[in-house]
């Protein structure tokens, strides 16, 4: 721990400060083709027929890829942790979002490219598409996907859910319901690089890819798959990202680069345009969060329930893993001994959603922080008494049990309120983190399985 | 068709109304001005044209043709530095590094018209240059202490050995 | 491989511009390069002939008499120190680098936008009463900036030059853009003339820049600025666009008017 507390030049200052750090976009490679994608128009269409054979006579094309060239085409983001696959790398048959990629075009520049992509035709049979996932439960909503209109691999439940202590118990001991509901949008990452890759075909039967992706080993492996290449024979070469934000492990340029490379057997670059970043690149999740929450009139919070919608968009990508997130983080930094949590991942025809910055917690902590603000309002209490009254103490249970050892709400609300200038009442400023016990424990969180803290054994 | 691009005079063979961008990156291998949106919205192409700073992706070479470009890598090198780039460095202005090589030309250009440091005019010279990583604070103090001369070059070293009392670092920089 | 490269014509001087430009077929004028590189950069545009105004002298600005001349390749960043409202419009118009590479010009003749009103100076130019010369079909020929507008002009000639009376004093009002890189949805160009005559012109009302006629009617016949708002909307034909509705457009543009002749009632 030498180096925490000391002033360390950033290792790559220099090379950015001269020009030469290198991003996938700098990378040189005599006899480079340029890629560009046929993107679908619509939001959700049935693709009755596809031909590529102008563009792939087109003068200075190269190499025009579909689904059908692609070995493994569906393969999924989080396949290699058991949930399943349902995106397909080229669509094949159906579009469910529009910018999806539906063909691809490798050529001597990007002119031509751009034209050959004029050359590929589509007939598609358009269908009503969803986007308000609120009305995806409705009998007669338009359907994204064949399974119905949720993530289905949570297990038994077509569902993440949190049950702890008596939700209906606390409800009926509650003097006030407060109830909130709130709705994040969605977030472009809009990183200075765009995605980028250029993939080089050696003459030993590898391919070097350089990547501006943020997970090397993850993307390799999602390429190994598509390919159905084993490993050793890809080598990839990341490098300064332009910036990712979490945007940039969707490992959306890679493969198809890869199959244009081994088909044309030249280097290939595909460089997104700032406008595919905006109309194709996966966003941060916009998500439906309703919080209703039993208090009582002296500011305990005594249980909760809470109803959690994520835009998955078309296709399920990380949203699985987002969710589960955010399940254990809806009591926020608050001890809750009474919760009911009911969260779904469901399908629109929207860009595909991804990780962004605290992906599925972000989300959480908005709704829950902006809640506690209300139920102050409506009792009247002071904002900051009413979140140190329920903070986390040492002991304390969460709504998927874990003990807490350590947390830091009491702690770090107190300093907040002094750097803004807040003057707590003595009684808020001498809190601490210390177990609750005897007049300072609470009934509600007495004994309740599993509870808090103190008078318990453990 | 001929540009002196750092100092060194080039016949070029793009057509006239190729971007200076594309001319600098693709024929030339320039490749400190980035491409980050291609329609003068984020300013990472930016270079200095006949000594003004330019978004070189708007700029048809045909209307430059004869003008002295300068780049980042025309600005400063490793061993000689220029304030603006050890200014930059000295104060983390820089985290994934795409918009710096825009920003820095726009710092110079700043600089040079008699850039005080004073933070609304960093701003002002600085406004069409987009950053997504790093909030921007680091990036106008940077400038500000350029203005004023707070960072000497020759005090950012290039050598990464820990001085005495310093702690070691284990991974020794180097030019990505 | 792709289509035959464009001609690339370079003209030397204002002559050989117009008659490099001709009747205007088939040519696209590239002066700054703000609006047209994009174009060709993402094949938007194919021209067959593209004429690049760099050198051609149309950039030089004139002051004499109380008459303004600017030149059609006259960088947007040089009207900072022409009269209002052309200077504080034309600082809020991108940013200082794109201000010093968009023309006057190529603003006048800036397409409508997609999502976002372009051609912002155009409203105060209007304002000021300014007059275009222009080369193209028939030859040169000189109008009044929201005739030039108005017919089409805008596709298929060649602006030589703008030209205005200084005025006794000019105001702006508008929905101030959040930063730099957002468009104003929505600005009012106010001028009492060299004639003490007042013109009032908007940007964002209608798909380019357009004068207030009947807010003119309204302001001369007495003087009353709330009224002259109310009648502003007669003139104007509000669209939907990215930036704001048609219906928030409708409600705001009354309260510029009134506060742009207000300001225009201030200053001496």
């Amino acid at each position: 721990m030498k180096a925490v507390g000391a002033r360390l030049p950033r290792y790559d200052g220099l090379a950015h400060v001269t020009g030469r750090t290198t991003y996938v976009d700098d990378v040189r490679a005599p006899g480079l083709l340029w890629t560009k994608a046929l993107r679908s128009p619509h939001h959700s269409a049935r693709i009755v027929n596809i031909d590529t054979s102008r563009a792939e006579q087109h003068p200075g094309v190269r190499a025009v890829i579909t689904q059908a060239d692609v070995p493994q085409n569906v393969y999924g983001h989080l396949e290699a942790l058991g949930v399943p696959a349902d995106e397909p790398l080229l669509a094949d048959g159906e579009v469910r979002y529009r910018g999806q990629p539906i063909a691809a075009v490798a050529a001597e520049d990007e002119a031509t490219a751009r034209e050959a992509l004029e050359l590929i035709t589509v007939e598609y049979e358009e269908r009503e598409p969803l986007f308000d996932i609120r009305l995806a439960f409705d009998p007669g909503a338009p359907t994204v996907h064949e399974w119905g209109p949720v993530f289905p691999h949570f297990g038994p439940h077509r569902q993440r859910r949190v049950r702890k202590g008596d939700v209906e118990g606390a409800f009926d001991r509650a003097h006030v319901i407060v109830e909130g509901v709130y709705r994040p949008g969605a977030i472009e990452h809009v990183p200075i690089e765009p995605q980028t890759a250029l993939v080089v075909p050696e003459a030993d039967g590898r391919l070097t890819i350089y990547s501006c992706t943020q997970a090397m080993y993850f993307s390799m492996g999602v390429v190994a798959q598509h390919l159905q290449l084993p490993l050793n024979r890809l080598k990839f070469v990341g490098g300064t990202v332009g910036g990712g934000f979490g945007g940039k492990v969707d490992t959306a340029s890679e493969t198809i680069s890869a199959l244009l490379a081994l088909k044309a057997q030249r280097p290939v670059k595909w460089r997104w345009t700032r406008e595919e970043e905006f109309l194709a690149s996966s966003t941060r999740a916009p998500w439906h969060i309703e919080l209703a929450d039993a208090v009582t009139e002296d500011g305990w919070i005594l249980g909760r329930r809470t109803l959690t919608l994520h835009d998955a968009g078309a296709y399920t990508r990380f949203s699985s893993y987002g969710l589960t997130k955010h399940a254990f983080h809806h009591a926020g930094a608050y001890t809750i001994p009474n919760v009911h949590f009911d969260g779904f991942v469901v399908y629109s025809n929207r860009v595909p959603t991804t990780a962004m910055r605290g992906f599925g917690v972000t989300s959480v902590s908005y709704a829950v922080e902006l809640h506690m603000s209300r139920i102050a309002e409506v009792l009247g209490m002071d904002p900051w008494e009413l979140r140190l009254k329920n903070a986390n103490r040492i002991g304390d249970v969460t709504p998927n049990l874990v003990r807490l050892k350590d947390p830091s709400t009491v702690p770090v609300m107190q300093a907040a309120a002094e750097r803004v200038g807040v003057e707590l009442r003595p009684e808020y400023r001498s809190m601490s983190s210390e177990p609750r016990s005897g007049d300072l424990l609470p009934e509600h969180l007495v004994g309740n399985a599993g509870q808090t803290n103190g008078t318990e054994a453990r | 068709m001929n540009l002196t691009v750092n100092g060194v005079e080039t016949e070029l063979v793009s057509p006239p109304l190729a971007s200076l961008l594309h001319v600098l990156r693709e024929e030339l291998g320039v490749t400190s001005p980035k491409a980050g949106c291609q329609q003068g919205g984020c300013g990472a192409c930016t270079v200095l044209v006949d000594g003004q700073p330019r978004r070189a992706c708007l700029v048809p070479l045909g209307a430059v043709a004869g003008a002295e470009v300068v780049t980042v890598e025309g600005l400063g090198s490793l061993d000689g530095l220029s304030p603006v780039q050890a200014a930059f460095h000295e104060r983390y202005a820089a985290q994934c590094g795409f918009c710096t090589s825009g920003m820095m030309i726009a710092a110079h250009a700043y600089i040079e018209r008699g850039g005080t440091g004073e933070r609304a005019t960093i701003l002002e010279a600085l406004g069409g240059h987009v950053c997504r990583c790093t909030g921007y604070t680091k990036i106008v103090e940077a400038v500000g202490a350029a203005a004023r001369g707070e960072v000497a070059p020759a005090d950012v070293q290039a050598d990464f050995d820990p001085q005495p009392g310093e702690p070691e670092i284990l991974v020794k920089g180097a030019p990505a | 491989m792709t289509a035959a490269r464009p001609e690339v014509l370079l003209p030397s001087s204002p002559e050989d511009a117009i008659e490099a430009f001709g009747d205007g077929t088939d040519v696209t004028v590239v002066a700054g390069g703000t609006i047209v590189m994009p174009d060709l950069t993402y094949g938007r545009l194919q021209p067959t002939r593209a004429l690049l105004l760099t050198r051609s002298g149309l950039d030089t600005i004139t002051r004499e008499g109380g008459t303004v001349r600017l030149g059609a390749t006259v960088p947007v960043a040089a009207l900072e120190d022409s009269p209002e409202p052309l200077a504080s419009t034309a600082l809020h118009v991108a940013d200082v680098e794109i201000r010093s590479q968009g023309t006057v010009g190529g603003n006048l003749c800036a397409p409508p936008g997609a999502g976002a009103p372009r051609g912002d100076l155009q409203a105060p130019l209007i304002a000021l009463g300014a007059r275009v010369r222009s080369a193209g079909a028939g030859g040169q020929r000189t109008e009044a900036v929201e005739e030039f507008l108005a017919n089409g002009s805008r596709e298929g000639r060649l602006v030589l030059e703008l030209e205005f009376e200084e005025p006794q004093a000019g105001a702006r009002a508008a929905l101030d853009r959040p930063h730099t890189h957002d468009y104003t949805a929505l600005s009012v160009a106010a001028c009492r003339g060299a004639d003490g005559a007042v013109r009032l012109a908007a940007s964002g009302a209608a798909p380019h820049g357009i004068r207030l006629p009947s807010a003119e009617r309204a302001y001369a016949q007495g003087g009353d600025a709330e009224r002259a708002g109310r009648e502003a909307i007669a003139d104007a034909s509000f669209a939907d666009d990215a930036l704001a509705s048609a219906w928030y457009r409708e409600q705001m543009l009354p309260v510029l008017v009134r506060r742009a002749l207000t300001d225009l009632q201030e200053t001496a």
